[in-house]
């Protein structure tokens, strides 16, 4: 393993399959990046692309009938003077797993409801995450609840501390969440539309928390999204996924001013552009993503797009091709 | 708003529009309280445009959407609906057996494509649904009009005969476009049509919502709270809060002028695709109100920055300060805010 300061994951050739009654499900085929130190990836793409698939197969909770197929995960464990983990080698139930969820790699889920624990309070969820990783004892995890409550600008976290979720608006959840991710301070932290299930008010002031706190601690997060506004506001540099695949991978301000793939291209100009004052028609993809069962042969975007060359791209995937430094794509158009 | 008539080329007039839940509680169910979810909603959609009505999560849009086709009672207010042909009814008076008359005018399309379809009828009878309840037409006419329905939404003949779990969403949004259109109305409630969406399949939707729109001189209240989508279709916009319209204007003059402190916040809240203009949001403490137990005064007053002694004391009514700008804000003509800065095409 190469000794690149720079990097806190690596991700090489990734498969990751759900083997269900109906067929197999495909649903990271070959997906290689890397995670930079202290900036924020952002993962951007359609239901069904792989983009949570991804980051559950970091934190090895791809759920049954899934299965990593092939491929590895290497992780730069802090905590262990910067050792390289090689996750892929480690049983999904092994205790080396268990210090590293939580401890070094978080996880904050789209819906805070369904991720809280509706019979404990806030500060018991908060307070058992420090208490397992940090050895306090139970009246030190209180305060250290408190703390990191305080920390995501929670109103009145000493009553907050004692409040069971549904006492909490979906915006107090959602920091509550987040609170629970950053109490131990991770290398690492990744972001599963953290802000899809919000108002647009409470996404900004969540979006704008999420970028201090990232500046002030200096991790590095894993930001998965739709919403390209949303990358635009958040990211220093995006994976674009398509069924399974990574189709270009750039530094935010290349990816939005200066977009190489095809599908990247048509997405850009599918969303409403907010402050162009224009009224002309969006741009739409023609069909829609194939069934997850069926596989495309070639590239998985050669049936929608518009630059299809017949012979080429339905025979052989293309390999992932630098066009520029750090900018990255996987379409025959740059081979 | 006043009293005053109709004018000509407005196709629906609602004022002071009211709708208030009861909560009941204790061993009799008595009214404790009531809901206002709609509380004095005053507006009005000019012939053939689209009125966007956007707002956060509870504020009441979708109830005003369904209040507005009495699909829930109003409690309050004046609905008229300008029909070219009817004349102009007060919606709010007619005989439940008079709504039958109205009905095929006035239609809606529903955010959640996976819940508003019956999952044991074929497309065919789903489309048809609509045009053999108003016994418009039966027999071969009826299939006619359903294959000619089906063609408008770009679904293909040979579906006719699967279900709904056959389809994907933006299918099925085009399932409930097909029924909305069934009876050719003349106004359109779109309630959150795109938001169940991908991004690719949402740009289709809309793009078919524009088409059919100048095609068949439609009318929509596009009811949504995605503020990008929103100012792509609308011609113009209404802000909502808490049961209650704040601004109202033209889409440019609201989004770039705005003239209400929450429109202010919702602009700078967007998250705009475009790295380069990396936007503060303006924080606004506390919650939302309930709509159970709102402030007294203005009921943003308690979140508002700009908030005077007068705003907790009396609700602002809803005034209109020149060029069809219509605000609820006792300072409107003395605020300096801040819309949406104009920038290049990408």
């Amino acid at each position: 393993m190469e000794n690149n300061d720079d990097i806190v994951l690596r991700v090489e050739g990734l498969y990751t399959y759900f083997h269900t009654t109906l067929g197999t499900v495909r649903a990271l085929n070959g997906v290689s990046y890397t995670v930079p130190r202290g900036k924020v990836l952002g993962i951007v793409g359609e239901s069904g692309c792989g983009k949570s698939v991804t980051s559950l197969s970091i934190m090895q909770l791809v759920p049954p009938p899934g299965k990593i197929e092939q491929g590895k995960i290497w992780f730069r464990a802090a905590r262990r003077g910067g050792e390289w983990i090689e996750i892929t080698q480690l049983d999904r139930h092994s205790e080396e797993m268990h210090q590293l969820r939580g401890d070094e790699i978080s996880m904050i889920f789209q819906e805070p409801m369904t991720s809280l624990n509706p019979v404990f309070t806030i500060g018991q969820q908060i307070g058992e995450t420090v208490q397992l990783h940090q050895g306090v004892d139970r009246e030190e995890a209180r305060q250290r609840s408190i703390d990191v409550l305080e920390q995501v600008a929670m109103p009145n976290p000493e009553r907050i501390v004692d409040n069971y979720p549904h006492q909490l608006s979906g915006g107090m959840r959602q920091r509550a969440m987040i609170a629970m991710a950053l109490s131990c301070t991770p290398t690492m932290l990744i972001a599963d539309e953290p802000t899809t299930a919000l108002d647009v008010t409470t996404e900004a002031q969540i979006l704008d928390l999420m970028r201090e706190l990232q500046a002030d601690i200096g991790m590095s997060i894993m930001f998965i999204t739709h919403n390209l506004g949303v990358i635009a506001q958040m990211c220093d540099e995006v994976a674009v996924m398509y069924l399974g695949q990574i189709v270009e991978r750039a530094p935010v301000d290349n990816l939005f001013f200066n977009p190489k793939h095809p599908y990247t291209t048509a997405l850009l100009k599918s969303i409403p552009h907010i402050g162009s004052r224009s009224r002309d028609r969006l741009a739409s993809i023609r069909g829609m993503v194939p069934d997850p069962y069926s596989t495309v042969p070639g590239c998985p975007f050669h049936p929608r797009c518009d630059s299809f060359m017949p012979g080429i791209c339905d025979a052989d995937m293309p390999e992932i091709t630098p066009v520029e430094p750090e900018h990255y794509v996987r379409c025959y158009l740059y081979e | 708003m006043t009293n005053e008539p109709i004018s000509d080329n407005v196709l629906l007039q609602v004022r002071d529009l009211k709708k208030h839940f009861p909560i009941t509680g204790g061993l009799f169910r008595k009214t404790v309280g009531y809901v206002k979810a709609v509380d004095g909603v005053s507006f009005y959609i000019k012939k053939g445009e689209t009125l966007g009505l956007v707002g956060e999560s509870g504020c009441g849009k979708t109830t005003t959407g369904r209040t507005v086709l009495r699909l829930l009672e109003p409690t309050g207010g004046e609905i008229i609906f300008n029909d070219p042909d009817l004349g102009p009814v007060h919606i709010e008076q007619l005989h439940r057996s008079e709504m039958q008359i109205v009905r095929p005018r006035m239609q809606i399309m529903f955010q959640d494509p996976f819940s508003s379809l019956d999952p044991r009828m074929t497309l065919e009878r789903l489309v048809a649904e609509p045009l053999r309840i108003n016994k418009v037409m039966h027999g071969q006419a009826l299939r006619n009009r359903v294959g000619e329905l089906l063609e408008l939404v770009g679904l293909r003949h040979e579906y006719m005969t699967r279900y709904p779990h056959a389809f994907s969403g933006g299918q099925r949004q085009r399932i409930g476009i097909a029924r909305a259109l069934a009876l050719n109305p003349r106004l359109v409630i779109c309630d959150e049509p795109v938001s169940a969406l991908d991004v690719s399949i949402q740009a289709q939707v809309l793009n078919l919502l524009e088409d059919l729109q100048a095609r068949f001189d439609l009318t929509y209240l596009f009811i949504a709270h995605d503020l990008s989508v929103v100012e792509h279709i609308s011609d113009r916009v209404a802000v909502m809060y808490v049961g209650f319209l704040v601004e109202m204007a033209t889409t440019d003059e609201l989004y770039y002028h705005p003239k209400h402190p929450y429109t202010e916040a919702l602009m700078a809240a967007i998250p705009k695709p475009n790295p380069r203009m990396r936007t503060r949001p303006i924080k606004l403490p506390g919650e939302v109100a309930s709509p159970a137990n709102p402030p007294s005064g203005c009921y943003f007053h308690p979140r508002c920055r700009y908030a005077q002694d007068i705003c907790s004391e009396e609700r602002p009514s809803l005034r209109d300060i020149g060029g069809e700008h219509w605000v609820a804000c006792h300072f409107a003509e003395e605020l300096e805010l801040a819309g949406l800065e104009a920038q290049q095409a990408m």
